[in-house]
């Protein structure tokens, strides 16, 4: 399944590259993570419990960050597996000024398997939009407390 | 399919069922026909169900005051086949009929379809165009909000941990009024693929008020603004049915695509608005 799309957030296209890259900005803000923790260069163990609704599932894999241009792009890829399923996520982010702040653009692919995907496909588009949409409303709010903290 | 283990009670009072959701990972557990799928799936895995299906007097469906009061656990049959609902409130009556099958809306509660808040659940968009509103309680707290601040997301709604839905509140509908809920199920699960609920009322000719709910389309039900404005300032059925998708986001699946969701909606509205227009008088 292709998803893409695009968001504002409030910092320069420089800040926005350091913050999308950063494991503990990271691990903050995608939807039930708790922890990523460095095991390579660009590349992060990630633990992960995802709750919506009634279904709730524990999601063991890694977080990579290949393809760096710097303060342009680069691409983020993260693959989970648990008992319920599994899920790999491939996308290049487009990074570029705009009036308030960074556009950040996605471009990518999502692919879910196992049960979750048997019983779920008619949901899987929804509900990938709303996680992508919750990551990056984390990340606004997130820019401005630092912000603030820094100030 | 057997689910994980877990821990059960079936309170006998409403105040026993708050005390008990109260401490921690607890699940509500009224008709089971969204939740005991998932479990038997292993998708959801609660350590503590509290069923509230024995606490009683809470399947009411009683109008007191031009106020139609549904309890959280009445059955989606309750609901097609209340005298009260049907004389007062006929719209969501008619959107009950279409959920599921016969065993679903047996078993299936108006509380846990809403508190579940699949986005191509049926009563959304009816619930929407009624402008309903939606009681829930806590051991704590008793507050009351309204459709449109209840359904957030897919599967998010504005229930707080700890809280149930108590009942749902609706205006009786006047009996001038013309309703209608059209729907394209989907063929494996019925779920709305598209579902389009209409409210109409005329004073002479003119359409006075229009109130449109559309679910299956987007990422939650929605209501359709720009459409209702569009009636109420005289346009024609075919003019406002086609603003229905207007800048919506729409849904894709293997059955559907968005463009061809969006294509649904803008046909089906016009086939709701066009029985509710006549039903009106």
């Amino acid at each position: 399944m292709n998803i893409s799309g695009s968001y504002v957030i409030p910092v320069s296209p420089e800040r926005a590259y350091a913050l999308l890259q950063d494991p503990v900005v990271l691990a903050k803000c995608m939807p039930g993570c708790d922890a990523l923790e460095r095991i390579g260069e660009n590349e992060f163990h990630m633990k992960m419990k995802m709750v919506l609704a009634s279904m709730s599932g524990l999601f063991d894999g890694k977080v990579r960050i290949t393809e760096p241009q710097p303060y342009s792009s680069f691409r983020l890829i993260v693959e989970g597996s648990g008992k319920i399923g599994f899920m790999k996520g491939d996308g290049l982010l487009t990074l570029s000024p705009a009036e308030n702040g960074a556009m950040v653009s996605y471009d990518g692919s999502v692919e879910v398997g196992g049960t979750i995907a048997a019983v779920g496909q008619r949901l899987l588009d929804t509900t990938s939009r709303m996680l992508i949409k919750r990551f990056f409303e984390k990340l606004t709010a997130e820019t401005s407390a630092s912000a603030e903290g820094a100030a | 399919m057997i689910p994980q283990e877990f821990d059960y009670s079936a309170p006998a009072t409403l105040q026993e069922a708050l005390q008990l959701i109260a401490g921690g990972d607890r699940k509500v557990l009224a008709g089971g026909m969204s939740l005991v799928p998932l479990m038997k799936l292993r998708l959801a895995a609660p350590e503590h169900v509290v069923d509230i299906g024995r606490v009683p007097d809470l399947n009411h469906i009683t109008e007191t005051g031009g106020v139609v009061h549904i309890g959280a656990t009445a059955t989606h049959h309750d609901l097609e086949s209340s005298p009260v609902l049907r004389g007062r409130c006929p719209l969501l009556a008619e959107a009950a009929s279409h959920i599921g099958d016969t065993q679903v809306r047996n078993m299936g509660t108006i509380g846990g379809s809403i508190a579940h808040a699949d986005p191509a659940a049926d009563y959304p968009a009816s619930l929407l165009a009624l402008e309903a509103k939606v009681r829930l309680v806590s051991a704590k707290s008793d507050r009351t909000v309204t459709a449109s601040d209840f359904f957030l997301d897919p599967f998010t709604t504005a229930i707080e941990p700890g809280e149930i839905v108590l009942e749902i509140l609706v205006n009786s509908e006047e009996p001038l009024e013309g309703y209608r809920y059209e729907k394209v199920p989907h063929p494996a699960s019925g779920f709305a693929v598209v579902g389009i609920a209409v409210r109409i009322k005329k004073s002479g000719n003119k359409i006075s008020l229009a109130r449109i709910g559309v679910t299956g389309l987007g990422p939650r039900a929605f209501r359709a603004t720009q459409a209702e404005k569009l009636l109420e300032s005289g346009a024609d059925i075919a003019k406002a049915a086609a603003a229905v998708a207007e800048g919506q986001e729409a849904n894709s699946d293997l059955y559907a695509s968005a463009d061809y969701r969006r294509q649904l909606a803008r046909v089906w509205a016009a086939r709701a608005i066009t029985t509710a227009v006549s039903r009106a008088s």
